[in-house]
């Protein structure tokens, strides 16, 4: 009777969900802002991005131009503040060759500066730059449109009034010809309601761009503040400017969609296997925890060296020190790094965690899982993230890194260096553990003159693992895991 | 009133002949320069129009007989108003004489144009 009642009420939700209309949009080509934006820009409409000298925003409307440009949608691009060569240079460094666009006729350019030194006398209005838009529009074909710093244009006018119906006849003139336009302007948040609010009314999506700096790091943000007829992220996002343009930091998903662990693979150590009942299971979370010079580095790395000599490939994201200081010292107890660096399977990466921000630091990260597919990832040691700016941010980058490796099936793990000599009590303050499947913890024991290792595997979801200390020792041979 | 400013020839014969924009300024004002204008319009919208209005009113007061008005239809030659990089009409070039100056607007402003024109003072 209640599952009868049930499919009803689901079969009349269907129904209406296929009448509703779904709103057309276009794809930015920004990665990220398309998922905050539900699939990208409203078509046939404007888009309004507004923000401070130097947020960005400028970059952002002339990416989503650019990109029109090479999916068959020509663009125009309106600049009324930069010269047309300016910006020409200045994408070709992201890898933009815009005159190239511009012969096939797929961009146009409109260099829309208003001379500085011209004398208004009397009422103007912006017929001439429509006509001379609409000469262009029909010539490309034209389908997205991007009016550069319109701020510039609106200041002429005097009278509030006048530039309101200036905008409107504008906007008239866009939605006639339906091209999906976006319009960047000029806003300081702090100084207020800006004489430009008007403009977040007549815009059927705007973008507010941001640049700050917490803690001796600068960010960028973006919020979409409004968006209509569609549903949108409604939060902050961070982004930076790459080498290919603007990157918006993926936003991770509501739902956890992990790949199921694959087969066991060695730890590199035959004790340690056998304490995992195997080994680690691929594609899960493993975290190695213990005091300084327990051997946790050493551990990972033989690792390392195992998962090489099987034909697979490895990064390690170094934040304690550089690739050949490592190797170095890893030659000591006989870890032999250098073959697997020379054949490209083992790539080291080696960051200062405050040089820059922590969506620098994810972006960098997530783009080498791309760029390398690795089947592992190690980063050596989580405890440092701190450095990249706050907590937050640390916790922001482990937790993002940790869901990609997951949603990429690649095993990944994570060092952490803790103070206390009771490791065990280090486990529950880093807040990820719910995405750790593994924790295995290393201790450091005086015993009568002689410092006694010792590794337990505190955790090691399905698996049937040893829960006893174990001691072992690190020799020429690397680790040795004293049998049980 | 033509030669209004200048005193009689023969106190200045020894001065050295005036050279430079500032003679050819002076030149226009005294009336032996033609003004050469073009006028970007747009259609038959109300600011042009009256721009053509002051703009031909204006010529035939301050510049009778020395003159030249050319019309640009931006509706008609878009290309032309992209070349002289024209965005908001009326716009209001001055060929000649080369005084690099724009004027935007329906140029109600009478004595402001005058004055960006150097015409102003010299006649009624």
């Amino acid at each position: 009777m209640a599952a009868t009642a049930h499919r009803a009420r689901a079969n009349i939700a269907t129904a209406l969900r296929s009448t509703r209309r779904q709103l057309a949009k276009v794809r930015t080509g920004i990665a990220g802002l398309d998922d905050v934006l539900r699939g990208g820009l409203p078509a046939g409409r404007m888009t309004l991005l507004s923000g401070g000298a130097g947020s960005g925003k400028s970059l952002i409307a002339m990416q989503c131009a650019l990109h029109g440009a090479t999916i068959d949608e020509p663009s125009i691009l309106v600049l009324f503040e930069e010269r047309a060569g300016a910006v020409r240079q200045n994408v070709l460094s992201l890898g933009w060759d815009v005159p190239a666009l511009e012969r096939k006729k797929k961009l146009f350019l409109l260099d829309a500066r208003i001379n500085p030194e011209a004398v208004i006398s009397g009422d103007f209005s912006i017929k001439g730059l429509l006509a001379v838009l609409d000469r262009q529009v029909k010539f490309l074909g034209a389908r997205r449109i991007v009016f550069d710093a319109v701020d510039t244009l609106l200041r002429l006018y005097d009278d509030p009034a006048r530039e309101r119906q200036e905008l409107n006849g504008l906007h008239e003139w866009l939605l006639d010809r339906q091209l999906t336009a976006i319009m960047t302007v000029k806003a300081d948040p702090q100084e207020g309601p800006s004489r430009y609010s008007f403009l977040d009314f007549m815009a059927d999506c705007v973008i507010h761009v941001d640049q700050r700096v917490t803690g001796q790091v600068t960010t960028r943000r973006l919020r979409v503040v409004k968006y209509r007829g569609s549903g949108y992220g409604r939060n902050e996002y961070p982004f930076i400017i790459g080498d290919n343009g603007i990157n918006v930091i993926p936003i991770t998903s509501g739902v956890l969609e992990h790949r199921a662990p694959g087969a066991r693979v060695s730890s590199g150590q035959a004790g340690l296997d056998h304490m995992l009942a195997g080994g680690y299971k691929r594609g899960t979370g493993i975290l190695i925890v213990g005091t300084a010079g327990a051997g946790k580095s050493t551990m990972a790395c033989m690792f390392a060296e195992a998962a090489c000599g099987r034909g697979e490939r490895v990064l390690y994201i170094n934040f304690e020190e550089s690739a050949e200081s490592m190797v170095d010292n890893m030659q000591s107890v006989g870890v032999r790094l250098q073959p697997s660096m020379d054949t490209g399977q083992l790539v080291v990466q080696s960051y200062l965690p405050e040089a820059t921000g922590v969506e620098e630091h994810l972006l960098r990260a997530l783009a080498a899982l791309d760029e390398l597919r690795p089947q592992h990832l190690i980063v050596d040691a989580i405890s440092a993230c701190e450095r990249m700016g706050t907590t937050h941010a640390a916790f922001e980058y482990l937790m993002r890194v940790l869901d990609g490796c997951k949603q990429r099936g690649i095993t990944c793990i994570y060092i952490n260096q803790a103070i206390a000599s009771d490791v065990v009590s280090e486990i529950s303050g880093i807040g990820i553990s719910s995405l750790i499947d593994t924790v295995i913890a290393l201790r450091q024991l005086p015993v009568e003159g002689v410092t006694k290792r010792q590794l337990i595997v505190m955790k090691s979801r399905g698996s049937n693992h040893s829960d006893r200390f174990h001691d072992f020792r690190i020799t020429d041979g690397g680790i040795e895991v004293a049998q049980a | 009133m033509p030669h209004a400013g200048r005193r009689p020839a023969a106190i200045h014969a020894h001065r050295a002949p005036r050279t430079g924009a500032r003679a050819k300024t002076e030149s226009a004002a005294n009336g032996s320069e033609t003004y050469a204008f073009r006028l970007f319009v747009a259609g038959s919208e109300p600011n042009s129009t009256t721009a053509r209005h002051n703009l031909t009113r204006l010529c035939e007061q301050y510049l009778p007989g020395r003159h030249r008005i050319d019309i640009v239809d931006v509706f008609e030659s878009a290309a032309l108003a992209l070349k002289h990089h024209v965005l908001v009409t009326p716009t209001l070039i001055v060929l000649k004489p080369r005084l690099g100056v724009t004027l935007l607007g329906n140029l109600s402003e009478t004595r402001q144009v005058l004055a960006t024109l150097r015409l102003n003072g010299h006649g009624r």
